[in-house]
C-alpha cells in the first residue's frame, strides 16, 4: 500500500465520481460544477504520473477556460425543466446496453493484452516544463506553429459564428 | 396465244394501281377519282374478257406461274396466279360488275365528300377480289380473303358518322371472322396432311388417296365453314342484312355479286376435295338448301327494299351451295351458272333499288308507289330484274335455276326439291311485292320522284340485257358453259367419281318450275297489284307467323344473349382483372419498394445521436470481426 | 499492489464510457458538448499513462496530450459558438429538435 496507490486510488475515484454525477444530475449547472471536480481530479492523476506540465495545462485550460466557456453557454441559452422525452428511455437503454458492451470488449482487451513491463525511464535532470520544452521546440516546432495557426482560425470562426445576423459592418 | 394468259396477273395489278392513285391525289382529284377508277377497271375488264375469250376458244391449257416466296425448312411457299375455267369466268364477272357499279357510282354518290374515298375502297375491293380469284394456292386466297373481308368492312361503315353503320361494319367483320377461323384451321391442317398450300398438290393426295376420309372430311367442312361466314349462310347469315347500311353500290358489288360469290367460288374452286367427302357433300347441300328457305321466309315481310334483296341474295346462294352439294356434273356446273347469272341480275336489282332510294330518298316500300311513271327505264330494268331471279322463261334466272334443279333432282335429293320450290314460289313472291309496292299503285312518298341520270342508268340497262342473254350459254340445247367448264382438271375429277354427263332438268321438272314461279308473281299481283287479297291476311290469321318472320326468326337476339353478352361480361371480367390485378401487382411492387424506401428513411432522422450510435454499432461490429478473423490470433491475445 | 498502466487505462476506458453515453443520450446540446469534452480527457489520461509506462516511454505522449488539450479548447470554443447561433435561430438546445439533416 503506497502512498502512490492511495493517491491514485482518491483521485481515480474522483474522476469517475465526478464523471458519473456529470450524467446523472439533473440541472446542468450541477453537471458543469461536477465535470470541473472530474478535471481537477484528472489533473492530479497527471502531476502522479510525473507529468506536472500537462497537470497544471489541464487546469488552466480545463477547468479554467473549458468550464467557464461551457457556463457561459449554459446561460446564454435557455434550458427547460429537465424531463426526459417520450420514447426516449427505450433509446437510452439501448445506448446503455452498447456502451456496455464497448467497455466490455476494451476491457477485456486491456486485460489481456501483455503490456512490457519496461522500467520507467530515468529521471532526467531537467524539470518536466523543461523537458517538454526542448522536444517542442526542436521536434514537434511545426505541429506547434500549426497549432498557433489553428487556435487563430478558431478564434475568428468562432467570432463569426457566434455573430449577429443582419449586422451591417 | 398462250401469251396473253402469262398477263393474266395484270388484271388484279389495274385496280391496285387505281388505288393507289386515288390515295395519292384524292384530295386533288375529287370527282375525278371516278375516272381513274372506271378507267383502270375498264383495262381490267378488257383484259378479263381477252383471256376468258382465248379460253372459251378451247384448247387453251390451264396456265400457271408461281415465285417462290417463302422457304420454311424444306417446304417452300409460293405466290403467283394460275388462270382456269372457273377462274376466267369469274375474272370477267368481276371486272364487269366491278366497272359497272364505278360507273353508276359517279351518279350516285355524287356530291359525297368522301367522293375519293369511296372510290379508294372499291379499287383496292377490286383487287382484292381479282387476287382471291386467280390465286393458286390456298394460303394466297386466305390472304386475299381477309384482305377482301376488310373491304368490306371499310365500305360498310363508310358512313362512319351513323352508328348503325358503325355496328353493321363490326358485325360483318366479326361474323365472317368466325367463319374465317374455320377455313384457317382447314387450310391449317391441309397444310399439315398433304405438305402443301397449292391446290394441284392437295388435288393430287386427295386423288391418291393419302388422306384418311374423316380428314378430307374434316377440312372440307371446315373450308365450307368459311364459306358460310362470307356467303352469308345460315347460321353466319346475319351480317348481310346489316350490311345495307353502306351505300347502295357496296351492296350491288360486294354483297351482291362478288364477295359474297367468294365463298361460292371457294367450294368450287376446291372441289376435288369436297367430291372425295360425301360426309361435306351433304353438309353443303343441306345448309345451302335450309338456307335458301330460310332466308326467303324472311323475305317475305321485309319493309326495306334492300333487306328483301339482301334476303333474296342469300337464298340464292343457299341455292348454288345446294346445287354444288348434291354433286355431279351437273351440280359443279348448275351452282356455277346460277352464280353468274346471280351477279348480273341481283347487281342490276340492287343498282335499281339504288335509282329508287336516289329518287324518293326512302328505303321503306311502304312509302314508295306509282315510281313506274315517273321513273321508266329504271321500272323496266327492275322488271326485267325481277323476271329474272324469279325465273321466267327465257331471262338468264330461268336457265340456271332450272339447272340447278335438274342437278337436284338427278341426285334423286327430293327433300332438297321440295325445299327449293317452295323456296322459288317465296322468291317470286317477295320479288314481286316489292315490285307492285315500289312501281305500282298510287304515290305514297312524300318526294317527288324523276328518273336517275343517265350515267346510273346506263349500267342498268348493261345489267338488264346480261340478265336477259346471260342465260343461252348453257341451255339444255346447247350447254356451251357445260362443256366448257368440264373441260378442266377438276371436271375429270368429276367425271371420275360421278360418271360422264351433266343431266339437265327433264321438260316436266321446267315446266313446274316456272308454273311455281307463275303462281308467286300471280299471289303477290293480287296482294299488292290489285289489292283483290288484303296483304294483311296472314298476319291477321297467324301473327305469330307473321311475326317470325319479320323479326328473322330472332336469330339475332338469340346469339347477342348466348355470344355478345357472354363475352361482354368476359371483357368486363378481364378488364376488372386487368385493372385491380395486374395493375394491382405492378402497384404493389411499387408501393413495397416505397415502403421499404420509406421505412429506410426514417434513418435520416436528422438526429446526431442516432447517427453516433450507429457509428458506434458499426464499430463494435468491426472490431469484433477482425478480432476474431485477424491473422496471428488477433489483437486480443487469442493466439496467446 | 502498484499501479500499473492497466489501472490507469482502466480509468481512461470508464471515463470514455461515461463521455460516451453522455454524448448519445442527453437531450441539451450543452450536456452533449461535456460529454465530448470527457471522452476527450480520457484519451489524455490515456497518453500520458503510455508516456510513462508504454512500450517506448517518453515525453512525446505529455506532448500529444498538450496539442490534444489545444485542439479540445479550440473545437469547445466553436462548438458553443455554433450552438448559439443555433440557439438564435431556432430558440432551442434540445437535440431532439435539431434535426435539419433530415432526409
Amino acid at each position: 500500500m503506497t502512498g502512490e496507490f492511495v493517491a491514485f486510488f482518491i483521485l481515480s475515484l474522483l474522476t469517475i465520481g465526478g464523471a458519473v454525477f456529470m450524467i446523472s444530475f439533473t440541472r446542468v449547472v450541477h453537471m458543469v460544477i461536477s465535470l470541473g471536480i472530474t478535471f481537477i481530479s484528472i489533473a492530479g492523476l497527471f502531476v502522479l504520473v510525473g507529468a506536472e506540465f500537462v497537470g497544471v495545462a489541464q487546469v488552466l485550460v480545463y477547468s479554467g477556460a473549458i468550464s467557464i466557456l461551457m457556463l457561459f453557454g449554459i446561460m446564454l441559452t435557455k434550458h427547460d425543466a429537465y424531463d426526459e422525452g417520450t420514447g426516449r428511455k427505450w433509446k437510452n437503454r439501448f445506448i446503455l446496453l452498447f456502451v456496455a458492451l464497448v467497455f466490455a470488449l476494451l476491457f477485456w482487451g486491456i486485460q489481456n493484452t501483455a503490456w512490457p513491463a519496461s522500467p520507467p525511464p530515468a529521471a532526467s535532470g531537467v524539470s518536466n516544463a523543461k523537458e517538454i520544452g526542448l522536444v517542442v521546440f526542436t521536434e514537434y516546432v511545426i505541429p506547434f506553429e500549426l497549432v498557433s495557426v489553428l487556435l487563430l482560425v478558431a478564434l475568428i470562426g468562432a467570432i463569426i459564428m457566434a455573430k449577429k445576423e443582419g449586422d451591417n459592418e | 396465244m398462250d401469251t396473253l394468259l402469262h398477263y393474266a396477273w395484270l388484271i388484279p395489278l389495274f385496280p391496285l394501281l387505281a388505288f393507289i392513285v386515288i390515295v395519292s391525289f384524292g384530295r386533288q382529284l375529287k370527282e375525278g377519282a371516278s375516272l381513274v377508277g372506271i378507267v383502270l377497271t375498264a383495262v381490267s375488264f378488257g383484259i378479263a374478257a381477252l383471256i376468258f375469250w382465248e379460253r372459251f376458244q378451247g384448247g387453251a391449257a390451264d396456265y400457271k406461274f408461281v415465285v417462290d416466296w417463302l422457304q420454311v425448312g424444306d417446304i417452300v411457299i409460293n405466290m403467283g396466279y394460275e388462270v382456269n375455267q372457273l377462274n376466267a369466268m369469274m375474272l370477267v364477272i368481276v371486272t364487269l360488275v366491278s366497272l359497272l357499279v364505278q360507273i353508276y357510282s359517279r351518279g350516285y354518290m355524287h356530291g359525297d365528300d368522301r367522293f375519293p374515298v369511296f372510290y379508294q375502297y372499291l379499287a383496292l375491293f377490286t383487287f382484292s377480289m381479282l387476287g382471291l380469284v386467280i390465286s393458286p394456292n390456298l394460303l394466297q386466297v386466305y390472304i386475299f380473303w381477309e384482305l377482301v373481308g376488310v373491304c368490306s368492312f371499310l365500305l360498310v361503315g363508310y358512313y362512319f358518322f351513323k352508328p348503325e353503320a358503325k355496328a353493321a361494319a363490326k358485325k360483318a367483320f366479326i361474323v365472317t371472322r368466325v367463319g374465317d377461323l374455320g377455313l384457317f384451321i382447314g387450310i391449317c391442317l391441309l397444310f399439315w396432311w398433304t405438305g402443301s398450300f397449292e391446290y394441284d398438290q392437295i388435288f393430287e393426295s386427295v386423288a391418291l388417296g393419302r388422306l384418311e376420309p374423316w380428314m378430307v372430311t374434316l377440312a372440307a367442312i371446315l373450308i365450307f365453314v368459311g364459306a358460310v361466314g362470307k356467303s352469308g349462310q345460315f347460321p353466319l347469315h346475319t351480317w348481310l342484312p346489316d350490311a345495307m347500311e353502306g351505300p347502295t353500290p357496296v351492296s350491288a358489288l360486294i354483297h351482291a355479286a362478288t364477295m359474297v360469290a367468294a365463298g361460292v367460288y371457294l367450294v368450287a374452286a376446291t372441289y376435288p376435295v369436297f367430291i372425295a367427302s360425301e360426309t361435306a357433300l351433304t353438309v353443303v347441300a343441306y345448309v345451302g338448301g335450309f338456307t335458301a328457305i330460310f332466308a326467303a321466309s324472311i323475305g317475305l315481310t321485309q319493309r326495306d327494299i334492300k333487306r328483301v334483296l339482301a334476303y333474296s341474295t342469300v337464298s340464292q346462294l343457299g341455292y348454288m351451295m345446294m346445287a354444288l352439294g348434291v354433286a355431279g356434273a351437273a351440280g359443279y356446273v348448275a351452282g356455277s351458272f346460277h352464280l353468274m347469272t346471280h351477279a348480273f341480275f341481283k347487281a342490276l336489282l340492287f343498282l335499281g333499288a339504288g335509282s329508287v332510294i336516289h329518287a324518293v330518298h326512302t328505303q321503306d316500300v311502304f312509302e314508295m308507289g306509282g315510281l313506274w311513271k315517273k321513273m321508266p327505264i329504271t321500272a323496266l330494268t327492275f322488271l326485267i330484274g325481277c323476271l329474272a331471279i324469279a325465273g321466267i322463261f327465257p331471262f338468264a334466272g330461268f336457265w340456271s335455276k332450272e339447272a340447278i334443279l335438274g342437278a337436284v333432282y338427278g341426285a334423286h335429293r327430293y327433300d332438297l326439291l321440295v325445299l327449293a320450290l317452295v323456296a322459288a314460289f317465296f322468291t317470286a313472291f317477295y320479288m314481286f311485292r316489292l315490285y307492285f309496292l315500289t312501281f305500282t299503285g298510287e304515290a305514297r312518298g312524300k318526294h317527288e320522284a324523276h328518273e336517275s341520270p343517265s350515267v346510273m342508268t346506263g349500267p342498268l340497262l348493261v345489267l338488264a340485257f346480261l340478265a336477259i342473254v346471260a342465260g343461252f350459254v348453257n341451255t339444255p340445247y346447247a350447254p356451251l358453259l357445260t362443256d366448257w367448264l368440264l373441260a378442266s382438271p377438276t371436271g375429270d375429277t368429276i367425271a371420275s367419281v360421278f360418271g360422264e354427263g351433266s343431266e339437265h332438268a327433264a321438260a316436266w321438272l321446267q315446266v313446274l318450275a316456272l308454273a311455281i314461279s307463275f303462281l308467286g308473281i300471280l299471289l303477290a299481283y293480287l296482294m299488292y297489284g290489285r289489292k283483290s287479297i288484303p296483304a294483311d291476311s296472314i298476319p291477321e290469321t297467324l301473327p305469330w307467323l307473321y311475326r317470325l318472320s319479320y323479326r328473322k326468326y330472332y336469330v339475332d337476339e338469340l346469339y347477342h344473349y348466348v355470344f355478345v353478352r357472354p363475352l361482354g361480361w368476359l371483357g368486363v371480367f378481364l378488364n376488372a382483372f386487368d385493372k385491380y390485378i395486374i395493375d394491382g401487382l405492378v402497384g404493389l411492387t411499387a408501393k413495397i419498394t416505397q415502403g421499404i424506401g420509406a421505412l429506410h428513411a426514417r434513418v435520416q432522422s436528422g438526429q446526431m445521436q442516432s447517427y453516433g450510435a450507429m457509428v458506434l454499432f458499426g464499430l463494435l461490429l468491426l472490431i469484433v470481426a477482425i478480432s476474431l478473423t485477424a491473422q496471428g490470433g488477433g489483437f486480443f491475445g487469442f493466439g496467446h | 499492489m502498484t499501479v500499473s498502466i492497466t489501472s490507469y487505462l482502466l480509468v481512461a476506458l470508464i471515463l470514455f464510457c461515461v463521455g460516451l453515453y453522455g454524448a448519445l443520450t442527453k437531450r441539451n446540446a450543452v450536456v452533449v458538448l461535456l460529454s465530448i469534452e470527457l471522452m476527450l480527457n480520457a484519451v489524455n489520461i490515456n497518453l500520458v499513462a503510455f508516456s510513462k509506462y508504454g512500450l517506448y516511454p517518453s515525453v512525446s505522449g505529455q506532448i500529444f496530450t498538450l496539442f490534444s488539450m489545444t485542439v479540445a479548447a479550440a473545437e469547445v470554443a466553436l462548438g458553443l459558438a455554433i450552438l448559439i447561433a443555433f440557439y438564435r435561430n431556432k430558440a432551442t438546445v434540445n437535440v431532439d429538435e435539431m434535426d435539419e439533416m433530415k432526409r
